[in-house]
């Protein structure tokens, strides 16, 4: 597969914006590692990074907080 | 005058199992993920339950992550769409289960013909059902079985796709302005890009709640897009790559 028909997909296939099969084709050339498709893919991010701060920020309860700390000092080793 | 620590200081901490370290990454990046998550969503539980998930699979990314590199809010961000998009996609499908088995009324009688079984009418995908946009209105949603949107990553978002910190402090610095020009898109450019951003929805499903051809809402998702991409090229003239 060529990478010059992809030029315009790379952000709607990180929204998860494209169709299964065009996901799918595209997700198996970058995993043979094309470099010019994976500078494109970070360039994309970028787009989607901006995209998705189109929400405003809210701050969560401070329970939940609380509870994820529990939740994760059960999973870790002692600290070293 | 305190000097915050570096976000990739805090995720090497978090790497050595430091909690305290991911307590105050969370303190730090938690509004936008919640933020984000909350504006997919709608419901407190569901998002207070995301934007913990999130930032358990940091925590058990974090090692790979500090390696690799990259700029960890905008992991955290992409995330957070990731996980969001999924739940859309899960809820839409417990909708029209639920449609299908019982008296819904978020079932169009119309759509599911005197001769189709509810069976028939689900392998077609024959239904319309509901969905909250971001306007807040009702949309027509039908799900077409050839397009399943799958997730484009295995399970974690790779490091080698992330910005580094730098192009991202920059796009932070600007997203005023950014965002300004996206406000300037045509309506309907706006309402695919909203529906694919917030929504989750793929090409072919913001065809059927825009209520216009495929080749026509394609048209107006990637006008919006490119635009946004030009735009952020242009403000903050970060595009390096080798062409």
């Amino acid at each position: 597969m060529g990478c010059q028909h992809l030029e315009e997909l790379y952000e709607l296939w990180l929204l998860g914006a494209l169709s299964g099969q065009s996901s799918v084709d595209l997700r198996e050339h970058l995993e043979r590692g094309c470099p010019h498709c994976l500078a494109r893919v970070r360039d994309a991010t970028e787009t989607v990074y901006i995209l998705d701060l189109g929400s405003k920020p809210l701050r969560p309860p401070a329970r939940v907080k609380a509870e994820l700390l529990r939740q994760i000092s059960r999973k870790a080793t002692p600290h070293r | 005058m305190s000097m915050e620590i570096p976000s990739e200081e805090l995720l090497e901490r978090i790497a050595a199992q430091d909690v305290a370290a991911l307590g105050e990454l969370y303190d730090r990046y938690a509004p936008r993920v919640y933020g984000l998550i909350k504006h997919m969503l709608s419901s407190d539980d569901v998002a207070e339950e995301l934007l913990q998930d999130v930032f358990v699979r940091l925590w058990g990314e974090s090692l790979s992550l500090s390696r690799e590199g990259g700029s960890v809010v905008a992991w955290l961000v992409v995330t957070a769409r990731e996980v969001a998009v999924e739940r859309l996609r899960a809820l839409r499908a417990k909708v029209l289960s639920a449609a299908l088995q019982g008296p819904g009324a978020v079932v169009r009688k119309e759509m599911l013909g005197p001769a189709k079984s509810k069976a028939a009418v689900l392998r077609s995908s024959a239904v319309i059902f509901t969905t909250k946009p971001l306007d807040g209105k009702s949309a027509a949603m039908k799900p077409d079985p050839a397009d399943r949107p799958g997730t484009p990553w295995p399970s974690a978002f790779p490091s080698a796709w992330l910005p580094h910190t730098k192009e991202i402090a920059l796009i932070n610095d600007r997203l005023v302005l950014l965002h300004k020009a996206i406000d300037q898109l045509p309506k309907s450019q706006r309402q695919a890009l909203e529906l694919a951003v917030f929504g989750g929805l793929s090409e072919s499903e913001i065809a059927t709640a825009m209520g216009e051809p495929l080749a026509k809402a394609q048209r107006s998702l990637r006008a919006a897009v490119t635009f946004v991409k030009h735009r952020r090229r242009a403000v903050c003239g970060t595009w390096a790559a080798n062409i």
